[in-house]
């Protein structure tokens, strides 16, 4: 059996798609080593690719105008060390390794898709065939544009105004009334104003060990909410103004592709079908609605339930101690309500460190009824005195029946929602959809951002992947190159952190080393009695270039910014240390920790240890 | 009785796809041997294809726009009555051996290109093969710093074996493919050269399997090497994938987002900030690649620029878009774009081939070779009046003052060897010539075209006289072929009949200087008592500073004026 070799397109220093403008073999020619097998033609020079190897060439993989990249095949040849040389012309070999760059036809799409998962670090992949696009409806369109963005969250609005200010014709599909989608009409911003309010109560009952006793709050509930209510008015008119100052025309609807080139929207006054040049697809997540609950109670609710507010429920069952149960745990706790939250993991928020949850538990642990982890919810009933509930696992709630049920297990993406096959855009059977760097999806003209292009969902990400896809649609040379993507939670207190964590490092063995510095020596922390924080940083220890953070404590959400651009920016320990934080800030803390890692703090004392450097 | 024979494209040159620009017969017509057939018009130059002879056109096989390579037929012509009895097509005309087609030098890929593996010696009839060091850029020696891999180990393709560090970088050389490790050839601080052999490597056996799909009809040509650039790249522009293409091509070409500490730790994210990150994708950079140069090997904003110079100016590694252009690539300000209808009536013309390809040469040239120019006044008072008695003796000749320049040149290149050379493509090596072709600028309504004189050196005045003739008729009849346009070593630019008192040639690349003659005047020249009314000739010697320094050409040049000047010391 003669060998086969693939002969491949070298190094070309930096050219990409280098056009091929005279193939110099055939099948059937036997080659040497050195010899020309195509010649290529980039701006600047022509240049031979020599074959690696001689033989006999059984495949030319490669055709004059084709644009190759460095990997790609050019074409396959025997090696001539058996007599068999003359069989099997034509016979294909070699193990694809399928470089994604490769621009041969119709080849499927194989780029990984992340799987769904309630933690923030990306799941392992999984591909998904690239599904056949339909054709064209042929029908007139009632709107042609150069890019229509579906969806208007965070993503999608700064998708479609990103476009407009590029010059291009934008359209902005929305299945609501008003922009914004979840994060600012049912997520994000609601939820902020509510947990304000809840600050506030508890910092007003904290301030009775201290001599100044305000009584119990007296909650009118219609007022808190209108205050909500106009919270997300200012933000979402504001949207709507800015969207008409920069004449991005709305259509209110249900999007769904028809074909690659055309959108049906399906609104209240009937369907109106666009024509775009350009796409990207905004369309969200939505909340994982178990289906053990009884959904058709009103007494079941998911996070957008939660923000109506439209009681404070005597018992309440919070499913799942993720980012967004324990914020609306808070809230309802705050307001009066008997907390029980339930988590199938080990710990609450699983993806942040465990010593950031510490604190939060702890002051959780005394204001809730009870926090029980490894446990799952079995079977809910609907009964007329409430929400029945079974559990199962290794902490038993001592409460069964809930006046409410917070369903709060994590987002699935409405990839699979949006008719994307007709445009030939490849989802994974989760919802996800794959995209490269410029957040392109397998289909060239259409683009894909925010929740449904993978973990972590987050508004902040979306934001950023949004002007990508649109200033690559403009022909901009813009990449999706941030690193690290920094979580929040609004719990109280607040638990922030970006980039590697302790518990990636010692999974994958990075020698990293930690700057730990507690707020129990932070004089603004005791000035404000909340001691239980600390701000942490990870370096790499050869480096000592920060890789990580992780921050809890009151505004610790605010003070995590810090933290992802020395990141980005590669600061080292000693940057941080030498950058004069105010006094007395709780920002202060972020120097500190530095100057802990650095052994130069003077605000701790911390015995002798091993010598920073190594 | 009569036989119908071929007539072809005979030999033009290494060129493939040479568009027919004008068809000088049609069926039915009566063609003397020679007589031309049709027009071509590579990039260097138009000339036309003689009918290898005389007979009636039958068919014309080509149409205008048709590009043709050698060996096409052109057109079928019916041999006058009794043609040779051979059944073989007629033998095409040859033009002279073109070998050398400047524009289509094929560039070596740049340094470290992946490993070329050989077969073994015969070995088993598995698949051990021998993993070679690829070509790393004319090193020798270079040392193992580190050795990755150990017998039986399994690699996978484009795994790195192990490290080589010359003095200019290290550098990893890959597995070829994908194997099991039956030998390591080398040690740490072995020395190695290009095709030293690594390591030996059993190719994976079923690496059998297609998962391409089999190529479309491929069109391969077997013979020609090189290629005219412009066709292809013109089509290179149409097979782009437009952007509303076929919706199931190409998949996502750059890996997805990820976030984890791949992307963050230090020795596995590129050592750049954000700002620095964009600003090389902008430039179309693999911030990867880029060395930083900064504290702990940060890439800074300058280290990205520097890179992009380093690539451009070694011409192998362009970055991936346009030309000067669209501004990208040396990040000039895009070309202006002026309606200029608005301010009065307007004709468009497009520029012709040889415009377009010698703009497209000069511009590099310009951009590319630092260029200067050294100004100097030869006395040809003497040299006219010999020339004008030498005309006179040789009436059947035209003795021009070129013909005396190219002597004057000859004998300078002989002193000053360094103007006859070439620098190549890194810019760190001179190849210098021990042969004196000279470049004659010739002007034609086509465009600017650099017949060449081949061994100046061994023809006496009036040959040359005879030659640079001949060379002009041909260059206004489109006669010239490749074979007559390379080669050069030096080139002259001679405006002297039109006027001017000086001016800058672009050097001819890979020339390293090029003389430029302006017009001879009458001028007062000091002779020691009093002015003498003198010819003087202006001369304008532009050259590559990189090869020739300042001192040099002024000490060129003024030689080269008192050879013109007192033309005894050509014979020296």
């Amino acid at each position: 059996m003669p060998k086969t070799i693939e002969l491949k397109v070298p190094d070309l220093g930096g050219s990409h798609d280098v056009p091929v403008i005279e193939i110099l073999v055939q099948v059937g020619d036997t080659i040497t080593k050195e010899q020309s097998l195509v010649t290529l033609e980039s701006d600047k020079a022509t240049m031979d690719v020599p074959a690696s190897d001689g033989g006999k060439v059984t495949q030319v993989k490669v055709k004059i105008g084709q644009e190759v990249n460095p990997g790609d095949i050019l074409a396959v040849i025997e090696v001539a060390d058996t007599a068999s040389a003359e069989s099997s012309p034509g016979k294909p070999a070699g193990k694809e390794d399928a470089s994604p760059s490769a621009p041969a036809p119709a080849k499927p799409a194989t780029q990984g898709v992340p799987e769904q998962k309630t933690d923030p670090v990306q799941a392992p992949v999984k591909p998904s065939p690239a599904p056949q696009a339909a054709a064209g409806t042929g029908r007139k369109a009632d709107i042609e544009c150069k890019v229509v963005v579906l969806g208007s969250g965070p993503g999608g609005y700064s998708a479609a105004f990103r476009s407009a200010d590029l010059g291009m014709d934008t359209v902005l599909v929305e299945r609501y009334e008003t922009l914004g989608g979840v994060c600012l009409n049912v997520g994000c911003i609601p939820s902020k104003a509510l947990l304000h309010a809840a600050a506030v109560i508890e910092e007003a009952g904290a301030m009775a060990a201290h001599g100044i006793t305000f009584g119990a709050p007296k909650i009118d509930l219609d007022k808190l909410r209108d205050f909500k209510v106009k919270v997300v008015g200012k933000l979402t008119g504001g949207l709507a103004s800015m969207g008409k100052q920069r004449k991005v025309k709305v259509v209110t609807g249900t999007g769904m592709f028809v074909s690659p080139n055309e959108m049906e929207v399906q609104g209240k006054d009937g369907t109106q079908l666009i024509r775009f040049e350009h796409a990207i697809i905004a369309a969200g997540s939505q909340s994982v609605k178990l289906p053990s609950f009884p959904w058709d109670d009103e007494r079941i609710i998911d996070s957008t339930g939660a923000l109506e507010l439209r009681d404070v429920p005597k018992k309440l069952l919070v499913v799942g101690g993720g980012i967004i149960g324990l914020e609306m745990a808070t809230v309802y706790a705050a307001l009066g309500s008997e907390v029980t939250v339930v988590e199938l993991a080990d710990q609450l928020m699983p993806g942040a460190d465990l010593d950031l949850v510490k604190p939060l538990q702890a002051r959780i642990a005394k204001r809730y009824k009870g926090i029980h982890l490894k446990t799952k919810v079995v079977e809910a009933k609907a009964t007329k005195k409430g929400i029945d509930v079974t559990f199962e696992g290794e902490s038993i709630p001592e409460t069964k029946t809930f006046d409410r049920v917070l369903v709060s297990v994590g987002r699935s993406p409405n990839g699979g929602r949006i008719g994307a096959d007709k445009a030939g855009v490849a989802v994974s059977d989760r919802g996800f959809i794959a995209v490269d760097r410029q957040m392109r999806t397998n289909v060239p003209h259409i683009h894909a951002i925010g929740d449904l292009v993978g973990q972590p969902m987050l508004a902040h990400k979306a934001v950023h992947e949004a002007h990508v896809a649109a200033e690559a649609i403009a022909g901009e040379k813009s990449f999706f190159d941030a690193r690290v993507v920094p979580s929040v939670a609004y719990t109280d207190p607040e638990i922030a952190w970006v980039g590697v964590t302790e518990r990636e490092a010692k999974e994958k063995g990075l020698k990293v080393g930690v700057g730990k510095f507690p707020w129990a020596a932070s004089g603004r922390a005791i000035g404000i009695d909340r001691t239980e924080g600390f701000t942490k940083l990870i370096f790499d220890e050869e480096t000592h270039r920060i890789v990580g953070a992780g921050i809890v404590g009151v505004h610790a959400g605010d003070l995590i910014s810090e933290l992802a651009l020395a990141i980005e920016m590669g600061a080292e320990a000693s940057d941080i240390a030498k950058t004069i934080h105010p006094h007395p800030t709780l920002g202060e803390s972020v120097g500190m920790a530095a100057e802990v890692y650095e052994g130069t703090i003077t605000d701790l004392y911390i015995p002798k240890k091993k010598p920073s450097a190594t | 009785m009569a036989d119908v024979k071929e007539a072809r494209v005979p030999d033009i040159g290494n060129f493939d796809g040479v568009p027919v620009i004008e068809v000088l017969v049609k069926a039915g017509d009566r063609v003397e041997k020679d007589q031309s057939l049709v027009t071509l018009e590579s990039d260097k130059a138009t000339m036309e294809v003689p009918a290898p002879f005389a007979g009636t056109v039958r068919e014309v096989k080509v149409k205008v726009g048709d590009e043709v390579a050698e060996g096409a037929v052109i057109a079928m012509i019916e041999a006058d009555g009794e043609a040779k009895a051979d059944q073989k097509p007629a033998e095409p005309i040859k033009a002279e051996a073109a070998k050398q087609a400047p524009a289509a030098t094929s560039v070596p890929a740049r340094a470290a290109e992946p490993a070329k593996a050989e077969p073994a010696a015969k070995k088993s009839s598995g698949g051990a093969q021998e993993v070679r060091v690829p070509d790393i850029g004319n090193f020798d020696g270079v040392p193992v710093i580190e050795v990755l891999v150990k017998v039986g180990d399994r690699v996978e393709k484009d795994q790195a074996l192990l490290t080589l560090e010359s003095d200019k970088a290290t550098m990893e050389v890959p597995a070829p493919f994908a194997g099991t490790v039956k030998e390591v050839k080398v040690k740490v601080g072995d020395e190695v050269g290009k095709d030293a052999v690594i390591a030996v490597i059993e190719a994976d056996g079923d690496a059998g399997e297609a998962t391409t799909p089999a190529p479309q009809a491929a069109e391969p040509k077997a013979e020609a090497k090189a290629a005219a650039p412009s066709a292809a790249s013109a089509s290179q522009s149409d097979t782009k994938p437009a952007e509303n293409a076929s919706t199931s091509a190409g998949g996502p070409r750059t890996p997805p987002v990820s976030f984890d500490a791949s992307t963050i730790m230090p020795d596995h994210a590129p050592y750049a900030s954000p700002a620095v990150r964009a600003f090389a994708r902008e430039l179309g950079v693999e911030i990867g690649q880029v060395q930083g140069t900064g504290r702990g090997g940060r890439i800074q904003r300058e280290d990205v620029q520097a890179w992009v110079k380093h690539a451009l100016a070694s011409g192998a590694k362009p970055g991936a878009s346009g030309a000067v252009a669209t501004g990208s690539g040396l990040n000039l300000l895009p070309w202006p774009k002026v309606d200029f209808a608005k301010f009065g009536e307007i004709e468009e013309k497009p520029l012709s081939r040889i415009q377009k390809i010698s703009g497209a040469n000069l511009a590099r040239n310009w951009a590319m070779i630092p260029h200067v120019t050294q100004h100097e006044d030869a006395d040809i008072t003497e040299l006219e009046a010999f020339r004008k008695k030498l005309g006179e003796e040789n009436k059947d000749l035209k003795v021009t003052p070129l013909v005396f320049q190219i002597k004057a040149v000859v004998a300078a290149l002989k002193k000053y060897p360094t103007f006859n050379a070439s620098l190549d493509v890194t810019g760190e090596k001179l190849t210098l010539k021990k042969y004196f072709h000279i470049g004659i600028a010739v002007d034609t309504p086509d465009g600017l075209v650099v017949p060449v004189i081949r061994d100046a050196d061994k023809k006496g005045l009036l040959e040359l006289a005879a030659e640079l003739g001949e060379l002009s008729k041909k260059a206004r009849e489109k006669k010239l072929g490749p074979a007559d346009m390379s080669g050069g070593c030096f080139s002259i630019s001679s405006l002297g009949g039109i006027g001017g008192t000086s001016f800058t040639p672009i050097v001819n690349a890979p020339e390293v200087a090029i003389l430029g003659v302006s017009k001879a005047q009458m001028k007062p020249v000091w002779n020691g008592k009093e002015f003498a009314p003198r010819l003087m000739l202006p001369l304008s010697l532009s050259y590559d500073h990189r090869v020739i320094d300042g001192a040099l050409a002024a000490r060129f040049a003024s030689f080269l004026a008192s050879q013109l000047g007192d033309i005894r010391r050509l014979l020296l």
